[in-house]
């Protein structure tokens, strides 16, 4: 069967790849630390990885650079690009949630116009929209906890995971967007012109997810 | 170095050199001369349409990829992002009282905007055709089995066309019993093709699982056993009858011979609000976007007016060309000619003779000296170099051999000469 190539995340969300790709039986335990290189052929040559920043991730899978690929529920979200969402992997749980200073989260409804820092310009957007709320978006590529303490925005859109970061630095969270965990995405060629190579994959990462599901629930 | 704005074109836009231009024109004219054969006329549409006319044929949605700009009189006007909307408008106004069906082709520039470093481009060509007036499965089934001739015709080696039906999803969708807002957002989540949350929405509602099932499993309803499969995921007659359709486009396809390059593929999903039919798109192992993308769509000529069921697909000429891999040949003419003084006349007639004989001819224009016309000419691959001295031709072939030959042997192409020159 021809080798199938997934795009996997550097950061946040690559331990639990390669985890699962571990409990897929792709890697041996471990196998993929003792390397540098940016494109890993697996033990049994059926797929190959290539590490990707998450920012770009989706990019590689829409023009088919790579047949599937693992991104954040945020991602998705924000870059909305034409990808087949196929399977919740079920790790690198977050939320995505708007917070304001401690200070002023009472009554941050009144402000008009709102400064929203975050690094999710279109979702942020999108929200506050719907909300019918007038607002000016700081888009910012990280530290977006700073923008409030120096006057930068009235307030932040960003991911929360344990909340302490927020805590930290003195914001008070006063909405959830949405609720993230990695996704494993397809491209939509792929998806046909390798479709059983894809396939296969498709149903080893699915056993993975459930196996380490019930390990950790039992 | 820092370009000024006169060396720039605008974000998402190209220039074409000669021979990537020729390429473009090779498949365009290529697969309107396999519509024409199959008696598709074309049309030409404005490049602007008022914003109106678009928005009223796409849906509001499409607005947001357009490109506006304002006529002196205040009204709205945009560049067309497809052909199809501007044939609806075309042919539910001019061509009203014509007899059905009518055959359409088109091709030509479309503009749609884009987020700047998104890598797509803002304005491409395309290539395609509307069967206008039949409502029959016979008429899918030469829109289907055109698709395929046009993509061969194009040039492109190794494609499949994946063929589904909206009817199929949306019995789905009906089936699952929905209150009308989850209904839309479920609508939603497929057009995403995000089943992750179509998953997530449907274990929420406890819906019928056999169609909870086959949703969820449409990314693998494809392939041969696609209807068996969907015939025993879902029982409900709606979803038979679509599956019977298809069963029966299959029938129709064999017999026009191209079935091979045809594959059942329950999953496409294409834009719900304009699409009523069978949907397709054809694609190559080369390129992760698809090549061209059709199907049926009865209600749109609604909207202008005229209640004719339509059908038609549209080739992405730009990305056949990408997965093209065999590079452009370089080119040249099939002869140069210069002249000594004194000659022009008799070079010009020589020229134009060679031309109205089918052969490309370039004239030399810069007064160089013959060889250096006829060094750099036969450099770049020229068939061979011509000098006229008055009734004389002195002909230089590829290998640097050189020949005087009577004028008029050269311009009709007599006897030994004429030989040559049909090698």
């Amino acid at each position: 069967m021809e080798t199938v190539t997934i795009a996997i995340p550097s950061g946040r969300l690559l331990e639990g790849t390669l985890q699962t790709l571990e409990t897929a039986g792709y890697f041996a335990p471990g196998e993929w630390r003792t390397t540098r290189r940016l494109i890993l052929p697996s033990t049994d040559g059926a797929i190959r990885c290539l590490i990707a920043k998450p920012v770009d991730l989706l990019t590689y899978v829409e023009y088919g650079a790579s047949d599937l690929g693992v991104a954040g529920k945020d991602t998705l979200l924000e870059q909305a690009q034409d990808v087949y969402e196929l399977v919740d992997l079920g790790f690198g749980f977050c939320r995505g949630i708007v917070a304001f200073p401690a200070a002023t989260a009472e009554g941050w409804e009144a402000k008009s116009p709102l400064r929203i820092a975050t690094k999710y310009p279109h979702v942020t957007e999108r929200y506050f929209w719907s909300q019918g709320r007038p607002v000016e978006i700081i888009a910012m590529h990280g530290s977006v906890e700073l923008a409030p303490q120096v006057g930068l925005a009235d307030g932040i859109m960003d991911l929360v995971m344990t909340g302490r970061t927020l805590a930290e630095n003195q914001l008070v969270e006063v909405a959830e967007l949405f609720r993230s965990t990695a996704r494993l995405v397809v491209n939509r060629v792929s998806l046909r012109s390798r479709a059983e190579a894809v396939q296969a994959v498709v149903q080893r990462l699915r056993a993975a997810v459930a196996q380490r599901a019930a390990v950790t629930s039992g | 170095m820092r370009l000024e704005r006169w060396q720039q074109i605008p974000t998402g836009t190209r220039d074409l050199l000669p021979d990537e231009t020729a390429r473009v024109r090779q498949v365009a004219t290529g697969v309107l001369e396999r519509m024409r054969r199959w008696g598709y006329r074309e049309v030409t549409t404005p490049t602007l349409e008022y914003l109106d006319v678009l928005v009223w044929g796409e849906g509001s949605a499409a607005g947001d990829q357009l490109f506006k700009l304002v006529d002196r009189g205040g009204e709205i006007l945009a560049l067309r992002p497809e052909m199809t909307t501007s044939v609806a408008r075309l042919v539910a106004t001019r061509l009203r009282t014509a007899p059905l069906p009518l055959r359409l082709a088109y091709a030509g520039q479309v503009f749609r905007w884009r987020e700047a470093g998104s890598g797509r481009l803002r304005e491409f060509p395309q290539v395609g055709c509307e069967l206008i007036g039949a409502g029959t499965l016979e008429a899918d089934a030469e829109i289907v089995a055109l698709a395929v001739e046009a993509l061969a015709a194009a040039g492109v080696g190794q494609f499949s066309i994946s063929l589904g039906h909206v009817g199929f999803l949306r019995a789905l969708l009906a089936g699952l019993h929905l209150p009308e807002s989850e209904l839309e957002d479920a609508q939603a989540l497929l057009y995403q093709k995000d089943f992750v949350g179509l998953r997530a929405l449907l274990e929420r509602h406890h819906a019928d699982a056999s169609h909870v099932n086959a949703l969820l499993a449409l990314p693998t309803l494809r392939g041969p056993a696609a209807l068996e499969e969907a015939q025993r995921l879902v029982d409900a007659p709606e979803v038979q009858a679509v599956l019977s359709d298809l069963a029966g486009l299959e029938r129709m396809l064999r017999a026009y011979g191209v079935w091979d390059a045809v594959t059942v593929d329950l999953s496409i999903i294409r834009d719900f609000e304009y699409y009523t039919g069978i949907v397709f798109e054809g694609h190559t192992a080369a390129l992760g976007v698809p090549l061209l993308g059709g199907g049926r769509y009865d209600r749109l000529l609604e909207r202008f007016g005229v209640s004719w069921p339509a059908t038609g697909f549209a080739v992405r000429v730009e990305r056949v060309l990408s997965a093209d891999e065999s590079g452009a040949g370089g080119w040249a003419p099939d002869a140069v000619v210069a002249f000594e003084n004194g000659s022009r006349d008799a070079a010009l007639a020589c020229a134009r003779a060679l031309r109205d004989r089918g052969l490309t001819v370039a004239v030399e224009v810069q007064g160089r000296t013959w060889d250096d016309v006829a060094d750099e000419a036969l450099a770049r691959g020229t068939g061979r170099a011509l000098l006229v001295r008055g009734q004389t031709v002195v002909v230089r072939e590829r290998g640097g051999e050189e020949r005087t030959v009577a004028l008029e042997d050269v311009t009709r192409g007599h006897g030994e000469e004429d030989a040559r020159w049909r090698r």
